[in-house]
């Protein structure tokens, strides 16, 4: 059954994200791409990383496409500028040299590859006990580099900013 | 059970399907939504590699991976947001969401 859903939500994931990248139309690929997150946060819950699950929904297919969305509604395409994937040799071979390998270094796993999963659950106490004892200093680093993003936006977007 | 390799594989397949967008899309917008789709990959094998590499470490090491994740997720926020303003005061003073039309700085 476990095995079932992860080939299920694996290949949706797959599926929905050659839709995203090869759409024409924007809009169409930031909702594959909903999708695509949505099928990744149940390949999440088959590895129970709750947690992780709860917040790829709430964070990227929630916060991070309406603002994709809000852009792509704020800026006008011009039809010719809404092509979809445009084939080049040199990407092609770029993207099968990567994915061989990655092959040949996951199939060279060795001591690895037999590896039975823990048994931990990925619930936000146990998260937080990791994250707020070893991980304070990085989680207080995260705080400030958001508000740097923050500063930065506002900067940026202000009209006839000479920055 | 699945084994770890599947993780591995339905990650390294995403990654290279974020690739191929960032290498064949002009569109800036579906550039980052490609970065963004690699920046999960990495989510996923991240998690893979907490629930089946750690079955033997102490119990305060194997939830790493997971944290880790919790750090992608905010560095990919931050950058999602500095970056679609960068493509919006782009469009404002080019006109033109196409990287290609950008290449003002090449010699």
């Amino acid at each position: 059954m476990e095995g079932l859903l992860f080939y299920v939500f694996g290949g949706l994931a797959i599926l929905t994200t050659l839709f995203t990248i090869s759409s024409k139309n924007p809009v169409y690929s930031a909702l594959w791409m909903i999708g695509s997150f949505a099928a990744t946060a149940a390949v999440f819950v088959l590895l129970e990383a709750f947690l992780i699950a709860t917040v790829e929904v709430l964070v990227y297919a929630g916060a991070i496409m309406v603002l994709f969305l809000f852009v792509i509604m704020m800026i006008n395409f011009k039809a010719e500028e809404q092509k979809g994937l445009r084939l080049s040799p040199l990407a092609v071979l770029v993207a099968l040299t990567f994915l061989t390998l990655f092959g040949r270094a996951v199939g060279d796993l060795g001591s690895a590859s037999g590896s039975k999963p823990n048994e931990l659950v990925g619930t936000p106490g146990a998260i937080a006990e990791v994250m707020f004892t070893r991980y304070v200093v990085p989680f207080e680093a995260v705080s400030m580099l958001l508000l740097a993003a923050i500063l930065g936006t506002v900067v940026l977007s202000r009209r006839n900013s000479q920055a | 059970m699945i084994p770890l390799e599947h993780y591995l594989y339905l990650s390294g397949i995403l990654f290279t399907l974020g690739l191929c967008g960032v290498m064949m899309r002009r569109n800036v917008i579906l550039v980052l939504m490609s970065v963004e789709i690699m920046l999960n990959a990495a989510n996923i094998a991240l998690v893979a590699f907490s629930k089946y590499l750690s079955a033997g470490a102490a119990e305060s090491v194997q939830l790493d991976g997971q944290v880790f994740v919790f750090f992608t997720i905010a560095v990919a926020a931050a950058e999602a947001a500095v970056a679609l303003v960068i493509a919006m005061a782009l469009f404002r003073r080019l006109d033109t969401v196409n990287v290609d039309d950008v290449a003002n700085l090449r010699w």
